[in-house]
């Protein structure tokens, strides 16, 4: 059978008198791949951020691998060493090099030794193809490879998720075919990942599941191919259509 | 592990350097008796040439004490901050050639009187004023809080003249030599004093206006004591001798002619800009070094103080947050002079305590330019990208631990050429803190004019002293800023 990774029951978030979740109900299992796609302010990034409590909720509870994150006695650092997330604008820090950054958060939290989390992150770099950008710093790489190096040190906590935030849209359309690659290889190593994305192919190639948003509701989901190529609601056949003709 | 040593470390040398501060003005040893004077009120007190205090007063009093078997120990701190720091109960006295007034008598224990005085009124020696019937529509300057100056307020509406005021004689007569006033208000015997040190003024009348007696004013809880062997030791000095021997010693036989031959033995011969420097050298270089040790004690402790405000005032929770900002809202709202005088003669006169002048001068600058300083430390970790806090705290980091590996090491950079900034501030702003009587650079500087009246030359070598101080502590901060980097 398997296991439930993130759990979001009746989850409502409100700026003020603005919400933007409205009741999400939303599951994840392990080794699953979901795909959040949707309009430009449909909550996505909100529901996404929430799941590793970097966004509070309203209500509604959020549970990762079975507990509630909102609840006082969860040390949410704890939790989300376990879910690596990666930003749309990287997020790398400019006061290390490249390497430093994917072994700083291992090595400060004593899961790994000095030593230990520098062959791991060499690893992880040669995985990404940056091997030879060890020492470089951040500020020199090109977008895709900064991307690359974030994943890397995202990945570098051995997490049981992965969060993706529109990871390729801030790249040079040259750059995301690298980055995709990167992630399609961690879908297939069985990487349990939720992704928002306005990548429609690669969400039909990798995804096992699309979850389409709409004004802070989930309005349609389903296997790519039902969303793809049937989809039922009016504001998903919009969607499409819209994203490609673009 | 690591940076709560380093805390501990620095909270230590803090109160080190504090009451490191301390013994110098710690005093009290039975039977020594702290008392204010004038920064400048010749002939009663100023520094001669050696910057030794000397005077009527001071002989006079020392005289008193030796008779009696006292110490006393003086401070120059300015007339009006020495009465503060008597009502406040931070010292036991105040000599400075003070009248002995009714409101005087009821708020403190005034002595017998010891000189008799008076006023004079002075104009610029090419002036056609003759009398106060002459000064209708003039402006005429006074030094606060002196009889002198209550003599001129009740007097100006009869001869429709205006006042203005200032904290030193000094200030008083260059008001006049410059034209700004048209005639000055001044003790009688100080003005004939000045006039013969060169101050460019004469008297216009004869006798002196509201013939009035100086007095001694201790603590009223020094009633029974200190009083009573002042007023004791005064009469000896009278009756043997020594009292008359003092004020001719100051006066002579009170002529203009016999003053200025006094006057010589308390003044630099050489009066060229070299020369200046050259006899004043000492009391500048001792100026200097107090500047200095303000400058870097209240440095190190505004940056500790600084730091930590700041960083409160980022933690993710409301009271630290506030309360950095309500700091920062306050010390940097006050004007320092304010703030100064605040904790040096205000906080005692309520609670009683004690406050060197060094340590209220340290505590200022700490609050002052520590509220500068929390402000930037704030403004600068909110200026990093807040993307960096949330892929530190992504990855498990907690929040002190991204604050120190991520977000600090790029405020830091954002933050040093304000600390550059601040430090160069901290250190002019000591010369606020010669407010206090401290004698740093620009007391020392006005201590110095107060005597020998040079004005442009001194405030000149005070101005490159301040200068060279600066370049050297810039220098000093951009090669701390090329090895941080
Ligand atoms: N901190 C905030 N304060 C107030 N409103 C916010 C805040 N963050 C997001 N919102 C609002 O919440 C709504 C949902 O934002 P969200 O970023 O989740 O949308 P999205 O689906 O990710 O859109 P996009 O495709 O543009 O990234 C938007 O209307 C946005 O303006
Ligand atoms: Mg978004």
């Amino acid at each position: 059978m398997t296991k439930t990774r993130i759990e979001m029951k009746n989850v409502h978030k409100r700026y003020g008198h603005n919400e933007v979740v409205q009741g999400v109900d939303l599951k994840v299992e392990d080794n699953e791949v979901v795909v959040l796609i949707g309009p430009s302010g449909a909550g996505k990034s909100t529901v996404l951020r929430m799941m590793n409590g970097l966004e509070t909720t309203t209500s509604g509870e959020i549970l990762i691998d079975g507990t509630d994150i909102a609840k006082a006695h969860v040390d949410i650092d704890k939790v989300r060493q376990k879910i690596g997330m990666v930003f749309q604008h990287f997020n790398l820090f400019p006061n290390l090099t490249v390497l430093g950054n994917i072994t700083m958060a291992p090595v400060e939290l004593g899961l790994m030794t000095k030593a230990e989390a520098d062959k791991e992150g060499r690893r992880l770099l040669d995985v990404v193809g940056l091997a030879d950008k060890v020492d470089a710093r951040p500020a020199k790489l090109s977008g895709g490879q900064k991307q690359r190096v974030a994943i890397a040190r995202a990945l570098a906590m051995h997490p049981d998720i992965m969060l993706f935030d529109e990871p390729t849209s801030a790249l040079d359309p040259e750059m995301v075919g690298d980055v995709l690659a990167v992630m399609r290889r961690l879908a297939d190593d069985g990487m349990t990942m939720v992704i928002v994305t306005h990548e429609m192919g690669f969400a039909k190639e990798v995804a096992d599941r699309v979850v389409f948003f709409g004004d802070g509701k989930i309005l349609e989901q389903g296997s790519p191919a039902q969303m793809f190529d049937h989809p039922q609601h009016e504001r998903l056949q919009g969607f499409l259509q819209k994203v490609l003709e673009a | 592990m690591k940076r709560k040593w380093l805390l501990t470390t620095l909270l230590a040398g803090l109160l080190s350097i504090l009451t490191w501060g301390m013994p110098r003005e710690q005093v009290q040893a039975a039977e020594t008796y702290t008392i204010g004077t004038d920064v400048t009120f010749a002939p009663f007190e100023f520094a001669d040439k050696n910057n030794q205090y000397v005077g009527i007063d001071i002989d006079l009093l020392n005289a008193i004490a030796k008779e009696e078997g006292f110490s006393v120990q003086w401070k120059t701190v300015g007339f009006n901050a020495a009465v503060q720091a008597l009502e406040a109960g931070q010292i036991d006295g105040v000599m400075a050639g003070m009248s002995i007034t009714p409101e005087r008598q009821q708020k403190f224990a005034m002595s017998d009187p010891y000189y008799k005085s008076g006023i004079a009124m002075a104009v610029a020696k090419n002036s056609s004023i003759q009398s106060m019937k002459d000064l209708k529509g003039k402006r005429v300057a006074v030094k606060t809080g002196t009889a002198s100056a209550d003599f001129a307020n009740a007097n100006k509406n009869k001869y429709g003249f205006t006042t203005v005021t200032f904290d030193d004689s000094n200030n008083v007569y260059q008001d006049v030599t410059t034209g700004n006033s048209q005639a000055c208000f001044e003790d009688f015997p100080v003005m004939q004093y000045g006039i013969a040190t060169g101050v460019g003024l004469k008297v216009t009348n004869k006798t002196p206006y509201e013939a009035n007696n100086y007095g001694i004013a201790v603590l009223k809880s020094h009633q029974a004591d200190l009083l009573v062997k002042i007023n004791a030791g005064l009469k000896k000095l009278k009756q043997n001798g020594q009292y008359d021997k003092i004020v001719a010693k100051y006066l002579g036989d009170g002529s203009q002619a016999s003053q200025a031959k006094k006057t010589k033995a308390t003044q630099e011969t050489d009066r060229s800009f070299l020369g200046l420097l050259k006899s004043n050298k000492d009391t500048l270089l001792a100026g200097l070094l107090e500047t200095m040790e303000l400058t870097v004690v209240g440095i190190l402790c505004a940056t500790v103080i600084g730091v930590l405000i700041g960083l409160l005032g980022v933690v993710p929770n409301a009271i630290a947050q506030g309360a950095a900002t309500t700091f920062i809202y306050i010390f940097r709202g006050l004007p320092m002079i304010v703030l100064a005088l605040f904790i040096y003669t205000g906080i005692p006169s309520l609670t009683g305590a004690h406050i060197p002048a060094f340590i209220a001068g340290i505590i200022t600058l700490t609050l002052n330019e520590g509220a500068y300083t929390a402000a930037f430390v704030k403004g600068g970790i909110k200026a990093v990208d807040r993307g960096q806090m949330e892929a530190a705290r992504s990855l498990g980091l907690p929040w002190g631990k991204a604050m120190r590996r991520v977000i600090l090491p790029q405020g830091i950079k954002i933050m040093i050429p304000s600390f550059i900034n601040q430090f160069i501030i901290t250190l002019k702003d000591t010369s606020i803190l010669s407010v206090l009587g401290l004698l740093e650079l620009t007391q020392t500087g006005k201590i110095i004019i107060a005597r020998n009246m040079e004005g442009f030359k001194i405030w000149t070598m005070v101005a490159l002293i301040y200068l060279v101080l600066i370049t050297l502590l810039t220098w000093l901060s951009n090669y701390i800023q090329k090895k941080v980097h």
